[in-house]
């Protein structure tokens, strides 16, 4: 037999036994500190809404009045006092304009607060200094300003973050270089809340990034581009024009969209002549931009687009049309002869989700001269292009039977019963 | 004869211990893997500007994809749901996979829908599709309505429709919360290059109010299978997914909730309709691609976005989604069997699949003969009772513990749960389910084991009661 070498030794039982006490010991701790946590937490949050409640209204009356804060303010406000008030101010300055603002913003200061997280940014834990840096720009206060330029030069992007957003909300002139050069913080998610305090900053924002933008990477560059086309600026135009012949395709790209936000119909050429280019993206966006454009210069091309090789170039395109009104859409409509079967689809979904289909349903009964054989022209191209899933519909469910007849002789269908 | 039976059993016994230890010293790694994770989380998250996600023109657009098949009773309080999602720009498409019921109807009627001639672009192959749907003065809602080829199929019917770089597969009898999906873009924010996949949790509804789309009220459910299933989810999303999330290995993505990187998705086909759990299956093709194209790639998970969704409330039900789940499990397994333990898949081949193979699928096989080995060993003498005693009082300790560590996870930082008295359910609860609950899921297991061998292959029924409504004439709804 062989000898039981584990379970049967007296070493094992022990073993067991005190893995066993182990883990009851460490399931009783664990108990515990889910209960002492919630607990803790809920006295704090009661705490934190008695004293509320006790403080709140001397807080109104301070705010409403002149007189500085610390004759509203029990003496000896404990740490926690301190946190209650601290929000009842941010809560103020969440709803309240002018005047409250200022009170509010003039209570941090003389209660030291500001001065209290302006020293906490030289924390050594990141969170604490994200904190502070988050805390002083909503207080808005421009006595930490040159910490907080200090704070665009910490390791963990967060601070970083923290920091511009702060030297944002201050409105400093001297806040906008660091925050051009923290586009440079790798990822969209820098790049989008940086990007919204440069666009807040509007035109003043334009002349650093225009100073700037050859001095940073592509990355950062891509972002200026779409700050530029946010804020709207005609000054960058200049630059946005160049970069449609950039070698770096995104550059291009995002260039070209960036004309279109901007919506200068001047640019509507060289945005056409962005149709022909050999990155497909670049095409994409210049269809897209063209039809933010309020030109028909451009449907020519456009049209053409509808027959680009790649889909979202011709989704692009016919979106575009869609929107240039009625030279739009007689392209469209003229595109339903097209020997490309991918353009003639597009038009029709275009032509559809803006409604012309549906108008010219309804003057398939129409007695204007023209009208109707117009009509009849564009539902027969239909039925050609086997695009017939609406019309069938609307043949069944049209609440005028002359229409539904139409449609259903059109559509080789039982005639519609009365 | 007798000796050769106590040589085996005591063998057995000797791998059962080590087994043990083994699995258990990897769910404890696990554990606090998540919990420095999960703490260095809940800092991050407070500082987490949403709002700019949604003001920012840069926030990338997202198409969610909703799968739906005999979902009467829910897919009109889904897409209103969804429709009301804090969120920039994004789409919703549902597609009707062949249902029987009035599913197609109810959306048609709800949403004033009419058949349109949208371009479809085939760029996954898939079933017929009979029509497609909208409103157009709703243009961010697509109805397809195809023929009838399963959950995976009618994903990759919506991708081809999606017209937006990222998509969000949602199933139809869950909520996304007003949140979700700015939280979970936001890995694709900090990481637009490498992101390929970010998961997020589900929770049960089940017990919830749900008002106009919306949960509402946030209870534990009335009765204890479901409450057994809320112990299990928090154990699997907060102590194992956040772990493998964060050691790069995240190999499951649940399909109630995922986004994803449309381009990575098509590149490798799109899901796997001959799959019975599609969402393992594409995450695992997903890292099989990437690592293959040696791509800097990041698939993750990340609990704070919520997608809550109904679960089975009886224990016929729930062993079928179980055996579907684990059978999926096998054939992902056994498909992509080239990646074991083998260094060009990096951790995902000498961690998460060895885990998966040993832990995961022989688990339930070893926990089963454990017992019968156990008992057989006190029958034969080569322990004595209170050994056995001790033994077993370890395994279900062990259990507890893992759970508790669970709701401890939860209560530092999510607390979705507030009350004292749904705290205490979730402790008793996760003392109870290792009697009997966790024995009968493995059974489960083992059968589905067997029908794996056997090709069997099959989603069963899912009986859905409907959310729980709040206001007049709720009692009825629940």
């Amino acid at each position: 037999m062989t000898q039981p070498f584990v379970l049967s030794t007296a070493g094992v039982y022990d073993l067991v036994v005190n893995v066993l006490w182990t883990v009851s010991t460490v399931f009783l701790f664990l108990l515990v500190v889910i209960i002492v946590n919630k607990a803790w937490r809920e006295s704090r949050e009661g705490f934190a809404e008695r004293r509320r409640a006790e403080m709140e209204p001397a807080l109104f009356r301070y705010v409403m009045g002149t007189e500085p804060v610390e004759k509203f303010i029990p003496s000896g406000v404990s740490r926690r006092d301190w946190l209650v008030l601290e929000k009842v101010f941010f809560d103020l300055l969440r709803v309240a304009r002018g005047n409250v603002n200022t009170r509010a913003r003039e209570a941090f200061e003389s209660l030291g607060m500001v001065d209290h997280y302006a020293g906490q940014l030289d924390s050594r834990r990141w969170w604490l200094r994200a904190e502070a840096a988050e805390k002083l720009g909503l207080m808005a206060s421009e006595r930490p300003t040159r910490r907080l330029i200090e704070a665009m030069t910490d390791p963990i992007p967060e601070v970083r973050i923290r920091a511009a957003q702060a030297l944002g909300g201050i409105g400093t002139p001297e806040a906008l270089r660091p925050l051009v050069g923290a586009l440079r913080d790798a990822g969209r998610w820098s790049a989008i809340r940086v990007g919204g305090m440069l666009i807040a900053a509007g035109d003043d924002a334009v002349d650093v990034l225009l100073e700037e933008f050859r001095n940073l990477p592509d990355a950062a560059r891509i972002s200026a581009i779409d700050i530029f086309g946010r804020i709207k600026s005609l000054r960058a135009c200049r630059l946005l024009l160049d970069l449609l012949k950039d070698p770096a395709p995104d550059l291009r790209a995002r260039a070209a969209y960036a004309l279109g936000m901007i919506g200068d119909p001047t640019n509507a050429g060289a945005l056409a002549g962005c149709l022909g280019d050999p990155e497909w993206s670049v095409r994409a966006m210049a269809a897209k931009a063209l039809g933010r454009l309020r030109e028909t210069e451009s449907v020519p091309a456009l049209s053409a687009a509808l027959s680009d090789p790649q889909w979202w170039v011709r989704a692009n395109a016919a979106e575009a049309l869609r929107g240039k009104g009625g030279a739009g859409q007689d392209a469209l409509l003229h595109v339903l002869d097209s020997d490309d079967p991918y353009a003639a689809q597009q038009s029709v979904q275009m032509l559809q989700e803006s409604g012309v289909l549906d108008t010219f349903v309804g003057m398939l009964v129409s007695t204007a001269a023209g009208e109707q054989t117009r009509a009849l022209g564009v539902m027969a191209k239909l039925v050609k292009l086997r695009r017939i899933d609406l019309l069938t519909e609307v043949a069944r469910d049209h609440p005028d039977r002359m229409v539904r007849q139409r449609l259903a002789a059109l559509l080789g269908l039982p005639a519609p019963v009365a | 004869m007798r000796h050769l039976l106590i040589d085996g059993v005591v063998l057995f016994n000797d791998f059962v211990l080590l087994y043990f230890i083994a699995l258990n010293a990897t769910y404890l790694f696990l554990f606090f893997v998540s919990l420095i994770e999960v703490l260095k989380f809940v800092k991050r998250t407070f500082f987490s500007d949403y709002e700019h996600i949604l003001a920012s023109d840069l926030t990338w657009p997202i198409s969610i994809l909703v799968p739906a098949h005999n979902e009467e009773k829910t897919i009109v309080e889904t897409v209103r749901s969804l429709q009301m999602v804090n969120y920039g720009e994004f789409e919703v498409v549902i597609i009707n996979d062949g249902s029987t019921d009035r599913t197609l109807r109810n959306l048609v009627e709800a949403f004033e829908l009419r058949r349109l001639d949208k371009v479809y672009r085939r760029s996954i192959p898939t079933k017929n599709i009979r029509g497609l749907y909208g409103n157009l003065m709703m243009p961010n809602l697509i109805v397809i309505d195809k023929e009838k080829g399963g959950k995976s199929d009618a994903l990759n019917a919506g991708i081809n429709v999606a017209k937006f770089p990222l998509f969000c597969s949602v199933d139809a009898d869950s909520i996304i919360e007003e949140n979700a999906l700015l939280r979970v873009v936001k890995p694709f924010m900090e990481h637009p290059l490498e992101m390929v996949a970010v998961g997020g949790i589900v929770r049960i509804a089940n017990g919830c109010s749900v008002h106009e789309g919306r949960v509402t009220d946030i209870r534990l459910p009335d009765s204890a299978l479901p409450i057994f299933q809320v112990v299990e989810y928090l154990r699997a999303f907060l102590t194992g997914r956040i772990g493998w999330s964060v050691m790069r290995s995240l190999l499951i993505i649940s399909g109630a909730f995922g986004l994803y990187k449309k381009s990575e998705v098509i590149e490798i086909g799109g899901y796997d309709s001959s799959s019975d759990t599609e969402d393992l299956e594409l995450v695992v093709r997903l890292h099989e691609n990437c690592r293959r194209k040696r791509a800097k790639y990041r698939i993750v998970f990340v609990p704070d976005p919520v997608c809550w969704t109904e679960v089975p409330t009886n224990m016929s039900v729930l062993i079928r989604q179980r055996n579907r789940w684990h059978r999926g499990l096998l054939q992902s397994l056994w498909r992509h069997k080239a990646i074991l333990f083998n260094p060009r898949f990096g951790i995902i081949g000498a961690f998460a699949f060895p885990y998966f193979l040993f832990f995961e699928t022989l688990g339930p096989f070893v926990e089963l003969l454990g017992y019968v080995a156990v008992t057989l060993s006190v029958v034969l003498g080569i322990i004595n009772w209170e050994f056995f005693f001790l033994f077993v009082a370890l395994a279900v300790f062990y259990g507890v513990f893992l759970s508790i560590a669970a709701i401890l996870l939860e209560e530092i930082s999510f607390r979705r749960y507030p009350g004292w008295l749904d705290l205490t359910k979730l402790v008793v609860y996760g003392i109870l389910e290792n009697f009997g609950y966790r024995q009968i899921l493995s059974l489960s297991k083992v059968q589905a084991f067997w029908q794996f061998l056997r090709h069997r292959r099959g989603w069963g029924d899912m009986q859905r009661g409907g959310f729980r409504k709040r206001g007049p004439g709720a009692a009825g709804a629940a």
